[in-house]
């Protein structure tokens, strides 16, 4: 069954390059179904559609080994979703031709995160780089931005291939993901985690290694940039939770502290710059560095309740960026900048747009009752009773400036004087803010109830449950 | 009374190459008999025929036990049927490409020294001593220094004589080794160079080196490439797609049985590293050499210079997977390479502007299946899954760690992330949507498409059935 989560999005994306190029209302049904049939099916079929055929059986055993349950399913979910929303938002030139890319995108990162193998791993995590590679190409503003993320990105996927090469030849098999599998074993290990390590923090990103990404999300349109800052950036710290954490927790903890401190460096690092950035995408970009550092911190303590904290925050993040980014693609399209010094009184034009923008602009900073609240909340538990009281302090200041930041965002784009040389544009259509509906809807439920995502984490790595 | 040695299993062994090679003669004599009629179709026709013939006739043995023909002068096996089956496929693909943008009237001479090309680099394949050898690789070079200058360019001439001189300088330093070798073990076969005692000799060592030196000259690995991007810029276009799969896979051939199988115990390992040190480089130095190239030869010239080299990477360490992963990796680099060229002839004309790397901007609004192909071959080329350039590597990959060769992988590693530019350089001057407008070359080779579909077939089918075959070894016997 988890291989339609895979097949039907990439044949119907393939699918649609046959439609005349200026096609919008049949490439747009179609991506919509599509994604929604990827969302339900998991919920209907129950289960773990897991599916399986040998693919290696020397130098190492791999097979073609896919399924959905434990943290999978959130991320498949969390992807159908933002898949939806974006081929929804979706109305620009080239209509046709972006919703195919969504399509490829959808399923060569359903194929990541349904793989029960680390070599089928590896072969969806590079894969899932050409759709935006393309469409930095066909759409990006400054030639060398694909270049950057093409670049940085394949060649952590080419170190990702080694690692993936030697642990298969240490271990004997690739076929691990969500079984229960020994630790690997060995001096190797610890390389082996450093070459997955750094593969997974140049995707996330973490600082150092983030330099490809603020200008990868700036000049991708926004239904990509939506479904890769809020699915595609939790490739990397989905492979730290289903491959380094169960197989190499000893390298972890040996390389521990140097996570802790560069994850911390993302945190405060990100947070300055989204502080004094005009360039509203600019913004949530460097929030995600911020953000997702504060994931990474999580993951790196080790400890189970920072974790179920981590995988909150995760889907949370995943909301409220793919929320953010399709509504300032919105306020890019109407007012043609997205220059904070050139925007501001929109509110009163556009009610319904400063609406949305309030609710994902709040869900960002972290407002109780939103989820990425209670994923911020129990991250902070999480890493202070690890016994980590320092990184603990630290990671609640970016959270501070978050509401700085944000706020910022809000004033700048919703209040302050109405800029007269922009012509005023309609509100959402009922379309464009169904678009992002569904993703506030989420944000508020599991802002209220996110026991349905801790208790996954609970049942894989033990211990209480919230 | 004078009895004959051969039994007739011997010629079995090597009836493919008479096929071949005999074919050509017939390809020349219908040429005389059809030259005013359609005499592209005839001459392509007939030299099809026999490949397939030599192909057909050559896999009719395959699965049977090893046999020394001619007291070990060929042997066949599975290693030496299936490289042959490689020459075969390539030599047949080169043939269509031939007879889509040749020149009519000298289609049937091309026709003919390919013919005879591919029967000597099907004696290499299976060449089991020092002087089939030295004859098979002399059989395909002759042919290739006329090939390469059939063409109307003045760089034509230049690529001739440029290979003339320098195959044969490689040439000579492969037979002086190999009277060296003959002279430390007192035997041309090369099982007979195992024997313990030639390791003491100094004579075997030097002999050895200077026998691989000739073998890195003709897979043109760093620093002996220097040929390569020109020979091939100025041959026609079919020439060189031709010489980057059989040449390379013949003489790799060769290495194959010298590196597994002939090098003296013990002597091994001191003799081959410096041959796998120059293949490492060649990942790096082949790949930074793509990166400037405004031309599609040139530019695949030195993408086969480091796709040869982790080729050769994955028989270092001499395990019995390693030569499974090479014939894995050189048939995926068969199956890209040739549809690379493929799409170059058909955005050709007789002069070849198709080759430049601007005729490809803008591709995809003008030709976009064929666009479509050039980005999966130049895919699987950098190593992209999911094609058969991605498992290959990852295939190299794990012998080299497993041998104990991590620093190989590691090169392998850098120099696929140089490569990346280079090749996705085109992708992007494909998918480029502010191409000026061109025209395209009317392409008149229906053969040739079908050729591509196969090639892409093949890249994405053998991702995921890595067949490779078993019953390669042992390679002498």
């Amino acid at each position: 069954m988890s291989l339609v989560l895979i097949v039907l999005p990439i044949l119907a994306g393939a699918a649609l390059f046959l439609v005349p190029r200026t096609d919008r209302t049949v490439s747009r049904a179609t991506g919509c179904i599509v994604a929604a049939v990827t969302f339900l099916l998991p919920l209907i079929a129950g289960g773990d559609g897991s599916i399986t055929a040998r693919w290696l059986s020397r130098p190492f055993t791999a097979s073609l080994h896919f399924a959905w349950d434990g943290i999978s399913l959130w991320l498949v979910l969390l992807l159908a979703l933002c898949t939806f929303c974006a081929v929804l938002a979706t109305n620009m030139g080239q209509t046709r031709t972006m919703v195919a890319l969504l399509l490829l995108l959808e399923g060569s990162m359903m194929g990541l995160f349904t793989a029960r193998d680390i070599l089928v791993f590896a072969l969806f995590w590079d894969l899932m780089l050409l759709p935006p590679f393309f469409a930095l190409i066909g759409w990006g503003e400054h030639r060398e931005t694909a270049w950057r993320f093409l670049i940085y990105n394949f060649s952590g996927g080419l170190l990702l291939l080694l690692a993936t090469a030697a642990f298969g030849v240490l271990y004997g098999s690739t076929d691990v993901i969500g079984g229960a599998g020994h630790a690997l074993v060995g001096g190797w290990a610890t390389w082996i985690f450093a070459g997955f390590a750094i593969a997974f923090a140049v995707k996330t990103p973490l600082f150092p290694l983030h330099t490809w990404m603020p200008a990868t999300y700036a000049d991708t349109p926004p239904p990509m940039v939506s479904v890769v800052s809020a699915v595609q950036s939790k490739a990397g710290l989905y492979g730290f939770l289903v491959i380094a954490l169960p197989f190499m927790s000893a390298a972890m903890a040996q390389w521990r502290w140097i996570f802790i401190v560069v994850s911390l460096i993302s945190l405060l690092y990100g947070a300055y710059i989204a502080l004094v950035q005009t360039d509203s995408k600019r913004i949530v970009a460097y929030s995600s560095l911020s953000h997702l550092g504060l994931i990474m911190l999580a993951i790196f303590t080790q400890n189970t309740i920072a974790i179920e904290g981590a995988l909150v925050y995760i889907v949370a993040h995943g909301l409220f960026s793919a929320a953010l980014f399709l509504i300032l693609g919105y306020v890019e399209q109407r007012e043609d900048t997205r220059s904070l010094t050139r925007l501001g009184g929109l509110g009163k034009v556009n009610p319904m747009l400063a609406g949305a923008l309030t609710i994902a602009a709040l869900g960002a900073l972290g407002l109780p009752g939103l989820a990425g609240f209670v994923g911020e909340l129990v991250i902070l538990t999480g890493v202070f009773g690890a016994g980590y009281f320092w990184p603990a302090l630290i990671a609640l200041i970016p959270i501070v400036i978050a509401s700085a930041y944000m706020l910022r965002l809000l004033q700048d784009i919703i209040n302050g004087p109405e800029v007269k040389d922009i012509p005023q544009r309609p509100d959402l259509t009922w379309i464009e803010g169904f678009a992002v509906a569904p993703l506030l809807a989420a944000l508020v439920v599991l802002g209220v109830y996110p026991h349905a995502v801790t208790a996954t984490v609970a049942a894989l790595f033990g211990a209480h449950s919230l | 009374v004078i009895t004959n040695p051969y039994t007739t299993q011997d010629w079995v062994a090597v009836a493919p190459l008479f096929i071949a090679g005999g074919v050509a003669l017939i390809v020349l004599l219908a040429d005389l008999l059809a030259r005013r009629y359609a005499n592209r179709y005839v001459s392509i026709g007939i030299g099809l025929a026999g490949l397939i013939a030599a192909g057909a006739y050559a896999a009719a043995s395959y699965g049977q036990p090893p046999h020394n023909a001619f007291g070990g002068g060929f042997i066949l096996g599975g290693f030496s049927i299936v490289l042959e089956e490689i020459i075969i496929v390539s030599a047949i693909f080169s043939l269509v490409l031939y007879g889509g943008i040749g020149r009519e009237d000298r289609v049937a001479g091309a026709t003919a020294l390919m013919l005879w090309s591919t029967a000597g680099a099907m004696l290499m394949a299976g060449a089991a001593n020092l002087m089939t050898i030295f004859l098979g690789l002399e059989l395909l070079s002759l042919g290739l220094y006329c090939l390469c200058g059939l063409a109307d360019r003045p760089t034509a001439r230049e690529s001739s004589l440029k290979y003339l001189i320098l195959s044969s300088t490689a040439s000579g330093f492969l037979l002086f080794g190999m009277a060296m070798l003959f002279g430390a073990t007192g035997s041309v076969t090369l099982a007979s160079l195992t024997s313990p005692a030639a390791a003491s000799n100094p004579l075997y060592w030097m002999g050895g080196g200077l026998f691989l030196v000739g073998l890195a000259f003709k897979l043109s690995l760093v620093p002996f490439h220097v040929w390569s991007p020109d020979v091939y810029e100025g041959a026609p276009l079919p020439v060189t797609a031709y010489m980057s799969v059989v040449t390379k896979a013949a003489t790799l051939a060769v290495f194959a049985r010298f590196a597994y199988a002939a090098a003296a115990p013990g002597s091994s390992n001191a003799l081959l590293i410096p041959f796998f040190i120059i293949a490492g480089i060649s990942m790096i130095a082949g790949n930074l050499g793509m990166l400037a190239q405004t031309d599609m030869k040139r530019l695949l010239a030195y993408s086969g210079i480091a796709q040869i080299g982790y080729i050769v990477a994955a028989l270092a360490g001499g395990t019995p997977l390693g030569v499974r992963y090479a014939i894995y990796y050189l048939v995926a680099y068969m199956f890209m390479n040739l549809g690379a060229f493929a799409v170059v002839a058909l955005l050709s004309t007789d002069k070849e502007e198709g080759s430049r790397i601007v005729s490809f901007h803008g591709l995809a609004q003008r030709r976009p299946v064929l666009a479509a192909a050039m980005t999966l071959f130049l895919l699987a080329l950098a190593g992209f899954p999911p094609t058969a350039g991605f498992l290959g590597k990852i295939l190299i990959l794990s012998t080299n760690v497993n041998a104990g060769f991590p620093w190989l992988a590691g090169l392998l590693i850098a120099g696929t992330a140089i490569s990346l530019y280079a090749y996705f350089k085109i992708i992007r001057l494909m998918y480029d949507r502010h191409a000026p407008p061109q025209a395209s070359a009317a392409a008149r080779a229906p053969l040739a498409y079908a050729g591509v579909a196969i090639c892409a077939a093949f890249i994405l089918v053998m991702t995921f059935y890595p067949y490779t075959p078993s019953n390669v070894l042992p390679l002498v016997k």
